[in-house]
């Protein structure tokens, strides 16, 4: 029997638990469901945006600036603090040696610095 | 020397703070006129300061707006971009631009003829929507 395709999202354990840590208490299931639609709608606000920014740079691809903007207008990040004090709070090392530039021996810099 | 700049600045906010309070009242006593309702001083006072605070809003996304296009000026498409989120508004402000942008054209079309008529006869240049206010006195 072929599979449904269902639309993707985030498994329900890895939901529960971000949002049970931010809450700081414990959370009941029949919470999910609605997380879960609160989520979609989310995500798609947020491509929404994504895309509108990247069309207003005359591209047809989406950048890390474009993130940068979006989080700035979502008031993640204030006037003045760069968005990598955000990695630093939020994502675990192996993520933040992808995003941050670090130089390393040799005199490289990784990732590569692109502007 | 400090202290006067930031108290210059001071006076400059609160004229405008003014400004924009009364022409918040004046808007209010139209609708208060149209729908038979009054405001009170107060609606009125904080009407005009989330204005103001909007505005700081405004003008902060247009900025970032116009950076990440890699423009320095803002313009009509970053004004677009800050009212997507709202459908009615950005309806209502894509025509009204659209509206700016024939009034212009029909402006520059009105000045190429004067400049033709006292030029020379058959001159027609292609219909280019530069910015309005560049004259173009190399004829004649």
């Amino acid at each position: 029997a072929a599979k449904q395709k269902e639309d993707p999202s985030l498994p329900k354990a890895y939901v529960m638990s971000v949002f049970s840590h931010f809450a700081k208490t414990k959370v009941s299931r029949d919470v999910y469901p609605v997380l879960q639609e609160i989520l979609d709608k989310y995500f798609e606000r947020l491509v929404d945006d994504l895309e509108a920014y990247a069309n207003h740079a005359k591209r047809k691809t989406i950048e890390k600036q474009d993130v940068e903007l979006l989080l700035r207008r979502q008031g993640l990040v204030p006037d003045g603090v760069p968005v990598n004090v955000l990695i630093e709070r939020y994502l675990p090392m192996e993520y933040r040696k992808l995003l941050i530039p670090v130089a390393t021996s040799g005199n490289k810099v990784f990732p590569k610095h692109r502007r | 020397m400090n202290d006067e700049a930031e108290q210059s600045r001071f006076m400059q906010t609160q004229r405008l703070r003014a400004a924009v309070h009364y022409t918040v009242g004046l808007l209010c006593r139209e609708v208060g006129e149209q729908s038979d309702v009054q405001f009170s001083r107060q609606s009125i006072a904080a009407l005009a300061e989330t204005t103001f605070r909007q505005g700081d809003t405004f003008a902060k996304d247009l900025e970032a707006f116009a950076r990440h296009a890699k423009r320095t000026t803002v313009n009509a498409e970053d004004v677009k971009l800050l009212a997507r989120r709202s459908t009615a508004l950005h309806k209502y402000i894509t025509r009204r631009s659209e509206e700016l942008m024939s009034s212009n054209q029909q402006q520059q079309k009105d000045k190429r003829k004067k400049s033709a008529g006292k030029g020379k006869k058959g001159s027609a240049a292609p219909a280019e929507d530069v910015v309005a206010g560049s004259e173009d006195s190399n004829m004649g």
